[in-house]
């Protein structure tokens, strides 16, 4: 599904108005969609657009993170670096660091590449709560921002717009790279690596290439964080946050442009929302990218334009009943998971089992505001009902799909894995 | 003199155990080409299904239950999910092992809370083997540093000296031409990557008492497993066992030191310069020795890409 | 006939073992610049060995390469293929998901040195645009410029294969087994597409077939266990005695 010129100016145009739109805790939460929004495109030009898988990626969102903070100590917002401009400084610090692991990283490739860009992220975990100097020991590195070119940025809002600002113009120059002969390149280092040396290339130098602006872009998501929280500790390295930006990326689908950056929106405006109802809401997100990566290549947005092409192929009139079938299926089983998955962490949570050793019977857990008898069969019913119903309506949607594709396409949603947009 | 040969010791066992992780690992590369970064996960699950049924059985039968359920699980891995999405590339099992062990990490905590539990060694195996100068050397360390020996023998023969090692061994080099001959490779395939998860879990059965069991736990021998084979050389068992061995002696004997960059400097009398920028060069050694793999396999990245005993390129 | 100037290629005493096992046991080969040869020879014989080394995929045990006036052995495939040496795979080795066009396009821009150029579109480059229509056009690709590499016919795909050999103006060609796998038709018409398209290169061709080696070649080399044994015009190879043995046993050629 291309975006045309109109969709992107509306897409603009409605981000910009989003603080007249939103209360001021749901803009905070907009801000944080925005950083890994650019996260995740900043990973996905390395992984999807030239193939080389990063588990590591924190690493370049935390030094650019801890450069910038020292930025706004040293500077006080003035000088050479406003507050508006301190993401730069995340793009040096993540552009030279990006180099630098790049060179070691990229020497070799698939799995291993992986496990180099994870080591080198783990290193710094492991530093970084030694070093006071530079990362602040294990409480980390706070400061203020400063007001610059007039405005106080003390407001949400103004911060909203510098973030806004410096995605925009971070996604601009990613789009602009692909239709740069380096950009192809990075392309062919996906398609066939080997064979750029033979045609004259030099594959290295290119794989570094991509390993350096990613990391830049990714220092600049970094650094904006850091405007915005005020505050960075060593935890800005863990592996949790790698993780997160691999599965949002997947999730979302790189085959496409934005289709890291809506994932990642997603993901994290989810995990927002959620974060009061539920402890789990990573493991849904793990059980989510596994399904995607199983059944679903091109991520979501693959999805959609996978049904966008069935519609184009076959009507509206097939495809409706297929698309409703699908979408019952995925609620169903959704409830059906989320009610185990929740019923399981309060049965084994600790104050449970301690109440559960007291008293003579299991008592009642407190669910979705009812009250749930574990032993009871009625309970577990409930599930097993949604997740069988659930998994009826899939069967029958995998059915009609292959029916509806018969002689066309071999398989429609593979068919949906990432072409270079 | 004494604490230089307690640190040697405590390195060699921890380099065994390293050992028992990433043979199966190395070896299950070297037959389907990924690595399997959900591994790590069957150790942690060892310790936990230890955990949870040495109330039941008993320590020892808990131990080897365990390696039995995480065998189990390893075979439903290869036989539901990786066989799967076999045919999309190495890059897409890749990342499927790694939304695995994220799952499986989520659902440690769920069920056992995201805080290390009390698996501990039991009473009976709890006391002094020998003496080193003033220091007891307990028996546990022993006993583990003896299982993993046994393993690596008992792998080694099954390999070189039984027809299914010799099949095993083919399958490494040519699945293709392995089943033409009439062997079920599938088979195999499923075999290997369930003894190779059942060794992790055995690992960690073992492992989780004496350290601790948490649900950092596969995130964190992981990233030591795959500095291994990546020191090791990729496919290679003798690689990793050197691989094991000299990490684990080197950061036991770091761990040791109190040393610091600024103290070498000393030696030139440049002590208080180096003391004057601070920052790594006051680090004690000791505090470095987590980094001390990381830089090693930086090392050999440079000097020695296919690693000290790597065949594949 | 040959002018007594430097030959383009000039192997000596090259040698290559994978571990205990000599694949290459000493070559001395020669190629004159714009001379077509054929290399012959039965499986297993280091054809593609030869390739490898000479196109810098492997780096030999012994001996020496030089290539324009350039000693090469050792030389990273990218370092020879700058100094005018290209060559085709024999499994065909383009970019699958890209278009034909790109695939083209991304041959041809190598001479004009952008590989680290991210300030200007690549849209925008006229003469990398021309020069890739008009390789497209020399192997009549042009009209399925828009198509995926990957969706190609297979003598298409060795068409575009061609192509992106010849995208860097070599001096010199390295063909490993072009008409693999096509019909007589597909044959034919490959025959002439490269007939016209090494017009005043060098040409190093591996082959099965003997009427595209008769048809094509100016000269003909042997290869057997590693080793040249012959190299001559192809009627007096045809005639050779040791090719004969080589190819069909001792009772046969007798």
């Amino acid at each position: 599904m291309r975006v045309t010129t109109p969709m992107a100016l509306l897409g603009v145009l409605l981000l910009a108005a989003l603080p007249a739109l939103l209360p001021a805790g749901l803009l905070n939460a907009a801000i944080q969609m925005l950083i890994a929004a650019l996260f995740a495109c900043a990973y996905s030009l390395l992984s999807g657009r030239a193939g080389m898988l990063s588990f590591g990626h924190a690493a370049y969102f935390g030094v650019g993170a801890f450069a910038t903070v020292h930025a706004m100590k040293a500077f006080g917002g003035a000088g050479l670096l406003p507050t508006p401009l301190l993401p730069l400084v995340g793009a040096l610090a993540g552009l030279g660091f990006g180099i630098v692991a790049g060179w070691f990283a990229t020497q070799r490739s698939g799995t291993t590449f992986a496990m180099i860009t994870l080591a080198i992220a783990e290193l710094l975990h492991a530093i970084a709560p030694q070093l006071k100097g530079w990362f602040g020991g294990e409480s980390g590195i706070s400061t203020m921002r400063m007001p610059a070119w007039g405005l106080s940025f003390g407001s949400t809002q103004q911060v909203y717009y510098l973030a806004l600002a410096w995605v925009l113009l971070s996604l601009a120059l990613l789009y602009f790279h692909a239709a740069t002969p380096m950009g192809r390149l990075t392309l062919a280092l996906r398609e066939n690596s080997h064979r750029l040396g033979f045609l004259g290339y030099d594959a290295h130098g290119l794989g570094v290439s991509a390993f350096a602006l990613s990391a830049m872009l990714s220092g600049i998501a970094g650094s904006l964080q850091v405007v915005s929280n005020e505050a960075v500790n060593y935890v800005v390295f863990d592996a949790g946050v790698s993780a997160a930006v691999v599965l949002n990326s997947y999730i979302g689908g790189v085959g496409t442009f934005l289709g890291p950056a809506l994932g990642a929106a997603l993901m994290t405006f989810f995990s927002y929302a959620v974060s009061d109802a539920t402890q789990s809401w990573l493991l849904y997100q793990g059980v989510l990218f596994v399904l995607v990566m199983m059944v679903l290549p091109g991520g979501l947005t693959g999805l959609v334009s996978t049904t966008a092409r069935l519609v184009g192929r076959h009507g509206f009139a097939a495809v409706l009943p297929l698309a409703l079938l699908a979408l019952g299926a995925a609620l169903l089983l959704s409830a059906g998971t989320v009610f185990v998955v929740e019923a399981v962490q309060r049965i084994f949570s600790q104050d449970y089992r301690s109440l559960a050793r007291m008293a003579a019977s299991l008592p009642p857990i407190t669910m979705f505001a009812h009250a749930w008898q574990p032993a009871a069969a009625s309970t577990w019913l409930v599930p097993a009902a949604l997740l069988a119903t659930g998994a009826a309506f899939a069967w029958s949607a995998r059915a009609r799909l292959a029916a509806l594709t018969r002689g066309t396409e071999s398989n429609a949603l593979e068919a949906a894995a990432p072409a270079i947009s | 003199m004494d604490a230089v040969v307690f640190a040697v010791l405590n390195g060699v066992i921890y380099g065994l155990l390293l050992f028992m992780v990433s043979a199966g690992l190395t070896l299950i590369f070297g037959m389907m080409g990924v690595l399997n970064f959900a591994h790590a996960s069957f150790y942690m699950l060892g310790a936990y299904f230890a955990y949870a049924l040495q109330g039941l059985v008993g320590f020892a039968g808990a131990v080897v239950l365990s390696t039995l359920l995480v065998g189990g699980v390893g075979v439903v891995v290869e036989r539901g999910f990786l066989r799967r999405v076999h045919r999309h590339g190495h890059a897409h099992e890749l990342l499927l092992t790694f939304g695995l062990s994220f799952i499986v990490a989520e659902l440690v905590k769920l069920f056992f809370g995201n805080y290390p539990v009390d698996y501990r060694v039991p009473k009976a195996l709890d006391f002094a083997a020998f003496a080193v100068g003033t220091q007891q050397y307990p028996v546990y360390r022993v006993l583990m540093g003896g299982i993993a020996l046994l393993m690596f023998a008992a792998i080694y023969l099954l390999l070189t000296r039984t027809r299914i090692g010799i099949v095993v061994r083919a399958a490494i080099y040519r699945p293709r031409m392995v089943e033409a001959l009439g062997h079920h490779v599938q088979l195999v395939f499923m075999g290997v990557f369930g003894i190779g998860a059942a060794l992790a879990g055995l690992a960690g059965a073992v492992a989780g008492a004496f350290y601790t069991t948490n649900p950092n736990m596969a995130l964190e021998i992981g990233v030591m497993v795959f500095v291994v084979v990546v020191v090791g050389g990729l496919g290679s068992l003798a690689g990793a066992m050197l691989a094991s061995l000299l990490i684990g002696i080197l950061t036991s004997l770091a761990v040791g030191v109190d040393a610091s960059i600024a103290d070498l400097a000393a030696l030139v009398g440049a002590r208080e310069w180096a003391q004057g920028i601070g920052g790594l060069l006051t680090l004690k050694l000791s505090s470095l020795a987590a980094t001390i793999p990381f830089a090693l396999m930086l090392l050999v990245l440079l000097l020695r890409p296919s690693g000290l005993m790597g065949e594949r390129t | 006939m040959t002018q007594m100037t430097q030959p383009i290629l000039s192997v000596q005493g090259l040698r290559k073992s994978f571990g205990e096992t000599e694949i290459i046991r000493g070559i001395d080969l020669e190629l004159a610049a714009g001379e077509r040869r054929a290399l012959i020879g039965p499986n297993g014989a280091g054809k593609s060995t030869l390739f490898h080394l000479i196109s810098g995929q492997l780096a030999p045990s012994a001996g020496s390469i030089v290539f324009d006036r350039q000693r090469i052995d050792g030389w990273t495939p990218q370092r020879i293929n700058r100094r005018g040496l290209a060559r085709s795979f024999q499994i065909t080795n383009i970019f699958p998901k890209l278009s034909v066009f790109e695939n083209v396009r991304i041959a041809a821009m190598q001479r004009h040195r952008v590989q680290y150029t991210f300030w200007r579109l690549l849209e925008r480059m006229a003469r990398v645009r021309e020069q890739a229509e008009r390789l497209l056009e020399q192997v009549r690709l042009q009209g399925r410029a828009a198509t995926l590499a990957g969706e190609l016919s297979y003598s298409e795909q060795r068409s575009l294969e061609l192509a992106m050999t010849l995208a860097s103006d070599p001096k010199l060609v390295l063909l490993d087994e072009p008409m693999a796998g096509m019909s007589s038709e597909e044959t034919q018409y490959t025959l002439q597409l490269i007939r016209e398209v090494t017009v005043g290169r060098a040409l190093l061709l591996v082959e099965h077939d003997m009427e595209v080696v008769f048809s094509l070649a100016d000269r003909v080399s042997v290869l057997v266990y590693g080793e040249v044994i012959a190299t001559g015009t192809p009627e007096e190879i045809r005639a050779h005695q040791g090719v004969r043995e080589a190819y069909l046993g001792e009772e046969a050629a007798a």
